[in-house]
């Protein structure tokens, strides 16, 4: 019995093959997933999502989403996916930045929810290519 | 009077112009040789029959065969967008399809629990923000007027209950509409790119999310145009925010519905001409493991899940709307392409007439000139 798990977006399917092992982050912390792993169910964060294939990592940065896993199965739903070696690391870090001078300049509880979103996920997608790294 | 007609032809819209297009061609006698051979201008005295010299009429034969090839370009393009937004929908299918299981199941286990998420509370509605998706381009007949035309009755309705509202302008079109229209407040406008992704339904749907929850509008609905058929379309208003939990968590019977009896459109050729079949497809709920275990409490697990559907929620309105503005450009421009043929068809015919009987007068001339030499 392997495990496998099936990253879904609206648009595409991310991913859809066989892993050795995968950590999650969900918003109550990270765990880990092996092989005949109890059936669970639980909410993602922004955050990212580490894959083993052998004795290779792989990172993918998550937009928020939900994860269920069971029977060997890990289906996680997400907004967005990205592979780690997908992003560019050039822009990630300007989106960065200039998600950190809106958050700073935010008025009013609005905006601030709305630059407080977009400062986690370029924070994420930043984090997804130094983990390569 | 010639460029009367050929602004007519483009502007052709599938329930307007095609009267029009009659009209003009009902009036005009094709037995009617024009009383002066050699005028050079076109006399305005009778607009509706064709009068114009010869050079004149090879001009607008030109014309007409213009824009009788760019509408016809345009309605292949249309047709090859339609194929490509429809694999967009292909694509989008496992997401959907496993986000109504995986709501069905937690809705199966959550039935008992009392729960309370921020996107599904109800309050009194003092504001209301208006999502109207619009397409980005015109010569699509009445596709954005249609929407627009909505979206005023349905401010009018708004304000004769006396609340606030707010518009959120989606794809090119809407933007200049309502920036001509100071006086509609506008929370913002978004483009529309040529085809919609998650990364657009993710913009609107954090705008809404955070207009919702800081609590600055107390209802979001979306307007869009359903697309029914290739000929058929209808501009719906769908309210978005609240999610009800009665109809989309609690009973599977209700909001949950309309994504679990997804209907795939396709695009198909059938005897050389391009129809639309539609497959209602009910997905059905795999039994899921009974002894699943919530990591998180069930609030912060619909916390997760409902943006999600409201993204998809979301992203299929984007979708649905531009297979509809694809369809209306297709016959649209299916249309101007016939009325092209024929005005071509109509114009040659008098150009030719009018050719011989300059020649038949020359001839003429030239015997009369001959005897008169004798």
């Amino acid at each position: 019995m392997t495990l496998n798990l099936c990253v879904l977006t609206p648009n595409r399917i991310v991913w859809d093959s066989e892993v050795k092992e995968i950590i999650l982050s969900t918003n109550s912390g990270q765990i880990g997933v092996l092989k005949n792993h109890a059936p669970i169910a639980t909410s993602l964060d922004i955050g990212i999502l580490r894959i083993r294939l052998n004795d290779r990592w792989l990172t993918m940065a998550l937009m928020g989403g939900f994860a269920r896993i069971g029977n060997n199965e890990i289906t996680i739903l997400v907004n967005d996916a990205e592979r780690g070696s997908d992003i560019n690391p050039q822009e990630a870090q300007q989106t960065l930045q200039i998600a950190e001078a809106n958050l700073n300049k935010a008025e009013g509880k609005r905006q601030t929810i709305e630059a407080n979103l977009a400062l986690r996920r370029a924070r994420t997608r930043v984090e997804a290519i130094n983990m390569i790294s | 009077m010639s460029c009367s007609n050929v602004t007519m032809l483009v502007s052709s819209k599938p329930s307007l112009p095609d009267a029009s297009n009659l009209s003009f061609r009902s009036a005009f006698n094709p037995f009617q040789l024009p009383s002066q051979n050699s005028s050079s201008s076109c006399t305005p005295s009778r607009p509706t029959s064709i009068q114009c010299g010869l050079r004149e009429l090879r001009n607008r034969i030109d014309s007409v065969k213009n824009t009788q090839k760019i509408t016809e370009a345009m309605k292949l393009v249309a047709a090859a967008k339609v194929r490509r937004a429809q694999e967009a929908v292909v694509n989008g299918r496992p997401f959907s399809q496993t986000l109504v299981e995986v709501l069905y199941s937690i809705n199966e286990q959550l039935q008992t629990d009392d729960i309370e998420a921020p996107l599904t509370k109800l309050r009194p509605v003092k504001k209301v923000a208006l999502v109207v998706c619009t397409g980005d381009r015109g010569l699509c007949g009445g596709f954005n007027n249609a929407i627009l035309k909505k979206a005023e009755a349905r401010i009018a309705e708004l304000k004769g209950l006396g609340l606030e509202y707010t518009v959120i302008s989606v794809g090119k079109k809407g933007n200049s509409y309502f920036t001509r229209r100071p006086y509609i407040p506008v929370d913002r406008f978004l483009e529309g790119g040529s085809l919609p992704t998650a990364k657009e339904a993710q913009t609107i749907a954090d705008d809404v999310f955070s207009l919702f929850v800081s609590e600055e509008v107390d209802k979001v609905e979306l307007l869009y145009t359903k697309f029914v058929s290739l000929v058929k379309s209808d501009p719906i208003i769908h309210t978005l925010l609240p999610l009800s939990p009665k109809g989309e968590i609690c009973d599977i019977n209700g909001n949950c519905v309309d994504a679990a009896e997804d209907e795939l459109f396709r695009l198909t050729t059938k005897e050389g001409k391009l129809t639309v079949e539609r497959d209602a497809i009910r997905s059905k709920t795999v039994d899921f493991s009974p002894i699943l275990q919530f990591e998180q409490d069930p609030v912060q697990i619909l916390d997760a899940l409902l943006p999600l559907y409201l993204n998809s929620q979301i992203l299929r309105a984007l979708q649905e709307s531009l297979a509809s503005e694809l369809a209306a450009r297709m016959s649209a421009m299916s249309s101007a392409y016939d009325n092209a043929v024929e005005l071509k068809k109509d114009l040659s015919r008098v150009y030719n007439r009018q050719r011989q009987a300059k020649i038949t007068g020359e001839i003429l001339e030239i015997v009369a000139g001959a005897d008169a030499l004798i």
